[in-house]
């Protein structure tokens, strides 16, 4: 019974990894469910020409903006030197953060929360002095500013943009006039959901990991 | 049972390899490290537990980047720490080996449930990997060897007058749990070559190129660094996918296994010198022990048993030492010990909610009364928010480099001093996204009179252009410029200088 046992378990268990390779190696479903994040090795499968750093702020009654993140308390920085907030990639718990800094702070009536994205090009992370090794021209770095998303003061998304990268990836491409005019002849009559799925480009630093 | 002799073709070998038995040394050792590891990411995060895990906080369960909602139940505060408590206690006693089983079973419960909690700050692969370890390791015996559970069997039986020394001796269990994760681990490997198999830039060295340069994780000067070399990145992403593939392979013993073995550590340290990665190193390192087979662990006590034949005081010491920590150890027996554990579970548990509500780490009873939100200025925000910014001409390049030789695309050597006729390469690197562009390079002398014009299209998709120049006798030995424009801007510009043949 002990070894029938041990054997189930090796052939469930190796059977799950090597779905999990197949499913990974040949594409297939691998954001199927949440449990595949556990069986897909796609270990620093996306990367960017840019660094990417995350706003969130609120704009009060008075029209004032307000810093929401990190929280008045402290920030925890859980892989280096910045915090938590930064690693949402997709935006998608940007409002939980906010919401959870206004429900221990004091403040006016929030009307609206900005989720927006910094990039600036990840060559002016570079130390000055193997930037001065490297270029002649003067480290001038710039950062870009794109707003992702805007929050009613309940968190629920009002409005919703592609990510900086896409964006850009997108203006890119429409330099080209052909493009440009195909795609205004064929723009639908409806706007629904499922046309604005933008597939993830995976060009966005990811924490390891 | 050798391993030698357990892949022997002779025998039934799928059966030998999956059930000979062994004492699991290699399973001690990886139960040992690899809860201490992860004491080292939950003990910083166990202040933050209300923030991180709970419904009183700001938990970002993994699920929801899937559109699975409500996936997961997410705990009110006083559960989540008392959760993250009893997680770093259970982590701890499986690696001391006090009831270790069960300690191991509640470790990868909670570690796994509070990791899906927190995709943000908590989650990574490394989580998933350890997850692995922690439930293979709750299926072996690895807490009957070096563990306190055992020293307490021998105890209990030396005092119950047995002397058999076959009862005395560390017992021996089926080989499968350490197959088990010697296999997960060569599948994680073989896994993360098919994700390079599926990133092109990976091979070009691009994409490790960039990762050098982020700083999402702790500081990493060496990469930064390398990042000027991007020769050896191409170099070292072949042998990296070469492993990868091999290692489930051939990695399980003779001189493969140490190659194998060899070629993971110089990989792990290299994340960490030139990534800035700590835990996942360690997470591997700890998994990697299931490799120690029993013959090493007789061949490693047979050298210090000589050691300490010849004096060896130190080996004298820790031996000595061994003995005071034993004698520490209250004299209860195993089933009076599981008592205890019992009741120190209750204690630490409540004792930490206790504790964490007393800290009050988000001020929620704070006596200035709620906390003040930082105000924004104005000038500053609006920007902003206001229409995203088109890419400077200037960010849409990396680099411009010259030399005279290529290396899979990219520059192998950086030079700046030729002679008449030789091979010259001005490497230009771009950054994506950018549009379809026209880029010159262009030879200017030292007073910046043209020369000579070269352009190219770089097409949207494309990372580099490369322009190739042979200087003619016809120019005379001096100082030279090659000059990038695009987009009508000059970008950048290096000189050169020309000397005679």
């Amino acid at each position: 019974m002990k070894r029938i046992l041990a054997v189930g378990t090796i052939v469930v268990y190796l059977g799950v990894l090597v779905a999990g390779l197949g499913s990974h190696a040949l594409n297939y479903r691998t954001g199927a469910h949440p449990t595949m994040y556990f069986i897909v090795w796609d270990m620093f499968c996306g990367w960017s020409a840019y660094e990417d750093r995350t706003h969130i702020i609120g704009q009060g009654e008075s029209g004032r903006y307000y810093d929401l993140a990190p929280a008045p308390w402290g920030d925890y920085r859980p892989f280096g030197d910045i915090p938590r907030h930064h690693y949402d990639p997709f935006a998608m718990h940007a409002g939980v953060l906010a919401l959870n800094t206004l429900r221990y702070s004091e403040h006016e009536p929030i009307q609206q929360i900005f989720v927006v994205q910094e990039t600036w090009a990840k060559k002016f992370n570079l130390p000055d002095e193997l930037w001065a090794e490297r270029y002649t021209e003067p480290k001038n770095p710039h950062s870009y500013f794109h707003v992702r998303k805007i929050l009613g003061p309940d968190g629920m998304a009002q409005a919703s943009n592609l990510a900086w990268f896409d964006y850009q990836s997108k203006l890119c491409l429409s330099d080209n006039p052909r493009l440009a005019a195909d795609s205004n002849r064929g723009r639908p009559y409806l706007e629904m959901q499922s046309q604005v799925q933008v597939s993830d480009t995976g060009s966005r630093p990811a924490p390891f990991q | 049972m050798s391993d030698q002799h357990s892949l022997n073709p002779k025998k039934n070998s799928l059966t030998d390899f999956f059930f000979a038995e062994e004492v699991p040394y290699g399973m001690a050792v990886a139960r040992m490290l690899l809860p201490a590891v992860l004491l080292l990411v939950m003990v910083p995060r166990w202040i933050h537990a209300r923030e991180l895990f709970s419904m009183d906080g700001a938990a970002a369960p993994l699920a929801d980047n899937y559109g699975y909602f409500d996936f997961l139940p997410v705990p009110s505060g006083p559960m989540a720490v008392g959760l993250a408590t009893l997680l770093v206690l259970t982590l701890l006693t499986s690696s001391l080996g006090w009831c270790t089983r069960l300690s191991l079973v509640v470790s990868l419960v909670l570690y796994t449930y509070l990791n899906l909690l927190d995709c943000l700050s908590t989650l990574t692969k490394y989580s998933a990997i350890a997850a692995h370890g922690l439930l293979i390791l709750s299926l072996s015996n690895g807490g009957s060897v070096w563990s306190i559970d055992s020293f307490l069997r021998r105890r209990a039986l030396r005092r119950s007058g047995t002397e058999d020394p076959e009862l005395l001796k560390p017992q021996r269990y089926a080989v499968w749990p350490r197959r088990l994760m010697q296999l997960m681990i060569g599948i994680v490997y073989l896994g993360a070559a098919f994700t390079k198999m599926h990133t092109p830039a990976f091979f070009s060295s691009d994409q490790m190129l960039h990762w050098l340069l982020t700083n999402v994780n702790n500081s990493n000067p060496f990469g930064e660094y390398l990042s000027y070399y991007p020769a050896t990145l191409v170099v070292s992403a072949y042998i990296t996918i070469l492993w990868e593939v091999l290692f489930v392979f051939i990695a399980w013993r003779g001189w493969n296994r140490v190659l194998m073995l060899g070629l993971g550590i110089t990989f792990h340290l290299g994340t960490t010198f030139l990534l800035g990665l700590y835990i996942f190193p360690l997470v591997c390192f700890s998994i990697y022990a299931s490799f120690l087979y029993e013959e090493d662990v007789q061949r490693f006590a047979a050298f210090f048993k000589r050691l300490e034949q010849r004096g060896n005081r130190l080996l004298t010491k820790f031996r000595s030492l061994g003995e005071s920590i034993g004698r520490a150890i209250p004299d209860v027996s195993p089933r009076q010990a599981s008592l205890v554990f019992g009741v120190v579970v209750l204690l630490v548990t409540f004792g930490g909610v206790g504790v964490e509500y007393q800290l009050d780490p988000m001020g929620a009873r704070r006596a200035d009364g709620a906390w003040p939100l930082k105000e924004l200025d104005p000038a500053k925000v609006v920007p902003m928010l206001g229409q995203t910014e088109r890419i400077r001409e200037s960010d849409k390049y990396l680099s411009f480099n010259i030399g005279s030789d290529m290396l899979g695309d990219v520059l192998m050597d950086r030079k700046n001093v030729f002679r008449h006729g030789d091979p010259i390469v001005a490497q230009c690197t771009l950054n994506p996204p950018h549009e379809d562009m026209w880029i010159e390079c262009n030879l200017h002398d030292a007073d910046g009179h043209l020369i000579d014009r070269v352009g190219q299209v770089a097409d949207r998709s494309m990372l580099r252009v490369s322009y190739a120049f042979v200087l003619p006798e016809s120019l005379l030995p001096g100082q030279y410029f090659l000059v990038v424009r695009s987009g009508g801007q000059e970008i950048t510009r290096r000189a050169i200088t020309l000397v005679a043949r």
